[in-house]
């Protein structure tokens, strides 16, 4: 079935139409989490909540990319749970490997490479959220500049300075790491 | 000499939309002819972009479960919510409606009424002052004049926006309860 038309149907209240969305999003969605916390568990309960919010607030989307309105509510269903995340610093990342695709021309060791996924993982965390946000948008779930603006809700503007900003701190603290680059 | 440093920040601000195709065509050829002098701001550019290739191999990783709803969780309901939204607007307007016929009976636009009857106790009404509101369009006649049942239709308003605000209240409450108890299961 078209987007459109399971949209429409989950509008009128047709669970099975919404779950189908689901199914099509909730990969991407778990993705945004998981960059956004770096917690496998608070990624889970961020994606489960987006769901949640988007099928009782499925009325109020008026067209235009679902996917950046779907983006858009988990972005503050991640808020929330950084907020909670930072009453206990303790569980805030977890163990869980950010895993790189092997590098074709210069293929590291597997040890260099997990090694890398957590240096960018710290780097990502190190970051205020709202760049953190622009840049896991931007490179690595692939948005464009104007869909990073419908899903952040700010301008054009604002989203190239947070992105060009968030990869210039990336940058700066992959450096102090220069050996694990080949 | 400062005027190169300067011109070499300008390009290192730009190197990340220049990266992602966002400069308009004069910056980015300024930006290209300044690169092709410029070797620390092609440095920069290439240690931009070994940063940005290496987010591009994130790999997506699976949801670790399906996070489809369960049929338990409550259902947007499109009549529950667009009665929400009447019942709201309805209650603003019956509230507006008892502001206005109050406002008017205080300052005696009406003859009758809860607080008119109270000064019409105390001293002489002031005539023609009804003039708008009066359908007979003369003035009428001292002793008969129409007077407008506005007493009763405050307190019928009053009952009105009393009713309506605690339907509205109570549908807001149980939206609210549901709410969180679908994100408890
Ligand atoms: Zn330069």
């Amino acid at each position: 079935m078209e987007e459109d038309e399971l949209i429409k149907r989950a509008k009128e209240g047709d669970l099975d139409c919404f779950n189908q969305l689901v199914e099509r999003y909730q990969r991407e969605v778990y993705n945004l989490s998981l960059r956004m916390l770096g917690n496998a568990s608070a990624a889970e309960d961020a994606s489960q909540d987006t769901f949640l919010s988007a099928f009782r607030g499925i009325g109020k989307f008026r067209g235009g990319s679902f996917r950046a309105w779907l983006y858009r509510i988990a972005a503050n269903a991640c808020r929330d749970q950084l907020r909670s995340l930072r009453r206990r610093p303790a569980t805030s990342i977890d163990s869980l490997p950010l895993e790189l695709e092997a590098d074709q021309p210069s293929p590291e060791d597997f040890a260099m490479r997990r090694e890398l996924g957590e240096e960018i993982k710290r780097a990502l965390a190190a970051l205020p959220p709202d760049q953190r946000l622009a840049v896991i948008l931007r490179d690595i779930e692939g948005l464009d500049y104007r869909e990073i603006a419908q899903v952040t809700g700010s301008s054009l503007g604002t989203v190239k300075s947070r992105i060009n900003r968030g990869r210039a701190r990336l940058r700066h603290h992959l450096e102090q790491r220069r050996e694990l680059f080949p | 000499m400062f005027k190169r440093k300067s011109e070499c920040q300008r390009v290192q601000g730009m190197l990340s939309p220049y990266i992602d195709g966002q400069l308009g065509p004069s910056d980015r050829e300024g930006m290209e002819s300044h690169l092709e002098g410029c070797q620390a701001c092609r440095r920069e550019l290439e240690s931009l972009r070994a940063t940005v290739n290496l987010l591009h191999r994130v790999t997506m990783v699976s949801p670790p479960r399906s996070f489809a709803i369960a049929k338990a969780a409550p259902k947007p309901l499109p009549a529950a919510v667009w009665s929400f939204g009447v019942l709201r607007v309805a209650t603003a307007v019956a509230a507006l409606l008892l502001v206005f016929v109050f406002a008017g009976d205080a300052t005696h636009l009406f003859k009758g009424g809860l607080i008119e009857e109270r000064t019409a106790q105390q001293g002489t009404l002031m005539d023609g002052e009804d003039g708008e509101v009066s359908d007979t369009g003369g003035v009428p006649a001292e002793g008969e004049e129409h007077v407008w049942p506005v007493s009763e239709l405050e307190l019928a308003l009053l009952g009105v926006v009393v009713v309506l605000g605690g339907a509205t209240v109570v549908l807001w409450q149980r939206r609210r309860r549901g709410g969180e108890g679908a994100l408890k299961s």
